[in-house]
């Protein structure tokens, strides 16, 4: 005989409400995905960032030891394989993630217009601005015109060219402050959301140690661009000829022996 | 200098002859207020105008007092009086959080003497409308429950005194038991929306305290857990909104970036862990 069973409790219906939806408490993978942006922003492109703003700078020394800078930088061992991994990729990634997370925030600058909220909406329209400009840079100065890895002498040639237009010296000079700017607040960001500057004062301290950098970053950056247009090395061919970078010591000075071909 | 000594907050009695004379206890100075109502969720929003007499230390709880004693638009027209939260009158009890001229605080704390006129009164925005003014912010008893924002210590049997909490601790959590529930912080967080389901500031201060509480800290690593869901503690922008409206002082930034790291190295621990 059967026993007499209770009948099922019907499962207990989710408290769905309108307007914001409560916490998903430890469900789904946005979690992952979020600090792998916030990660990604500081290493590597924050680190590639930096990188490429010192290489930028070696360009105030001259068309020849910018070309060795460019050449040094491709001859690191899996250049292609660096670049992709390291660079590309992520700035895809963070940008693209980044531009969906300003879709999903709501601005209401207009009724709170205080500082850290201008900078919360200065982050998304600088990041933007990053987006679409390295888009265009990465197109116009890597994959077409003058093939820079196999000739990196034609770099400061290459550059000088693009920033003939006044148009186009105007996007890198914008960019160039919007990307330091997104770049300087980004690593404020991260020490205070990775719980690494939680006090108000520490904050406030690595704010103005953020600034700092900002505007160092800024001031290099307007100086390399001033390098290719201010007219001290004007008309610059695409043949320079080699000099050897400091970086790269000859290999007949570090092994007398051998001698080079 | 003797004639000074009368001066200050209260004017000295001489000066009440220069006033105008009163009618009664009506004033000839009189306060305009323009709120939003609302008969029901589906119905439309309309501004209704008011006028009311001005009271020395009137805030805008009490003008709608006023209003319900006299539901008369300021074009003469009877309507009925506004619904809304209030309970204590005194920023305590987190119930009459609202927007006034547009910005998120409680009603019972805004002075009339300090607010541009006319008063513009609307409900909260990101929370479902009940009436008028009155909103459901049952949203936020939901993520306090996720996140199991209390000390467990119900039991079948008497669990004697619990554990010493040294001063200095209690100095520490003290101001995060200041959070009166009022969901201020939410509604001018930019995060907190219908797109991110972000929890807000209030529920991840309220993680912080619990999670320092000698007794409540059992289920330290649950509550990290859960601020790692969708919607999570990683949807804040660090807009730092919360913080500038809080009408506690509440220190919300630091408890968000104090529990941040606490859920990226639980999160850690549990990867490495398997």
């Amino acid at each position: 005989m059967a026993t007499a069973q209770q009948p099922a409790a019907p499962p207990p219906r989710p408290i769905v409400l309108p307007g914001v939806p409560p916490l998903r408490a430890a469900q789904g993978n946005e979690f992952l995905w979020r600090k792998l942006h916030s990660l990604l922003g500081i290493v590597p492109i924050g680190a590639f960032l930096l990188e490429h703003l010192l290489s930028n700078f070696e360009a105030i020394h001259g068309p020849a030891a910018y070309g060795a800078q460019v050449k040094f930088l491709n001859s690191l061992p899996m250049v292609r394989v660096l670049e992709w991994v390291f660079i590309f990729l992520p700035i895809l990634y963070h940008g693209c993630y980044g531009v969906w997370i300003w879709l999903r925030g709501k601005s209401n600058i207009v009724y709170y217009p205080w500082a850290g909220n201008w900078l919360y909406t200065a982050q998304r329209y600088t990041g933007l601005i990053a987006l679409l400009y390295i888009g265009q840079h990465v197109y116009r100065q890597r994959f077409s015109g003058i093939a820079l890895p196999e000739n990196p002498y034609a770099s400061f040639h290459k550059v000088q060219m693009e920033l003939q237009n006044p148009w186009m010296l105007a996007v890198y000079i914008v960019a160039m402050i919007a990307i330091c700017w997104h770049f300087s607040y980004g690593v404020w960001l991260f020490a205070a959301k990775w719980g690494i500057t939680p006090g108000t004062r520490a904050r406030k301290r690595f704010g103005f140690v953020c600034a700092a950098l900002g505007l160092l970053l800024v001031v290099m950056g307007l100086a390399s661009i001033w390098a290719f247009v201010g007219g001290k090395y004007p008309n610059v061919p695409a043949e320079v000829a080699p000099a050897v970078s400091p970086l790269v010591q000859p290999v007949s000075a570090a092994y007398p022996g051998i001698v080079q071909a | 200098m003797k004639q000074q000594k009368g001066s200050g907050a209260l004017a000295p009695e001489g000066s009440l002859a220069k006033l105008p004379p009163m009618k009664g206890i009506m004033a000839t100075k009189t306060v305009a207020i323009e709120i939003k109502r609302q008969a029901s969720p589906d119905a439309p929003a309309v501004w209704e105008s008011f006028e009311l007499p001005w009271r020395p230390g009137m805030n805008v709880i009490s003008a709608m007092m006023e209003i319900a004693a006299n539901p008369v638009t300021a074009d003469g027209r009877s309507t009925t009086p506004i619904t809304y939260d209030s309970n204590c009158l005194e920023e305590i009890c987190g119930s009459c959080a609202m927007r006034i001229n547009g910005k998120a605080r409680m009603a019972c704390s805004s002075l009339v003497d300090n607010l541009e006129q006319p008063i513009k009164v609307a409900p909260l925005s990101k929370f479902p409308l009940v009436r008028d003014l009155q909103v459901d912010r049952s949203v936020l008893f939901e993520n306090l429950k996720a996140v199991k924002a209390w000390v467990p210590v119900d039991g079948t049997y008497d669990l004697g005194s619990g554990p010493r909490v040294f001063p200095q601790q209690q100095e520490a959590n003290y101001p995060l038991s200041n959070c009166i529930s009022c969901c201020c912080c939410m509604e001018v967080c930019p995060q907190f929306n219908e797109d991110t389901g972000f929890v807000g500031a209030a529920t991840i201060a309220q993680v912080k305290l619990f999670n320092n509480h000698p007794t409540g800290k059992v289920f330290k690593e649950e509550r990290l857990r859960a601020l790692a869901g969708d919607g999570g503690i990683q949807e804040c922008g660090f807009a730092q909104n919360c913080v500038e409206t809080c009408p506690k002082q509440l220190p919300l930034t630091e408890a968000i970036s104090d529990i941040s790291r606490d859920v990226i190295i639980q999160k850690a621990k549990d990867f490495l862990r398997g």
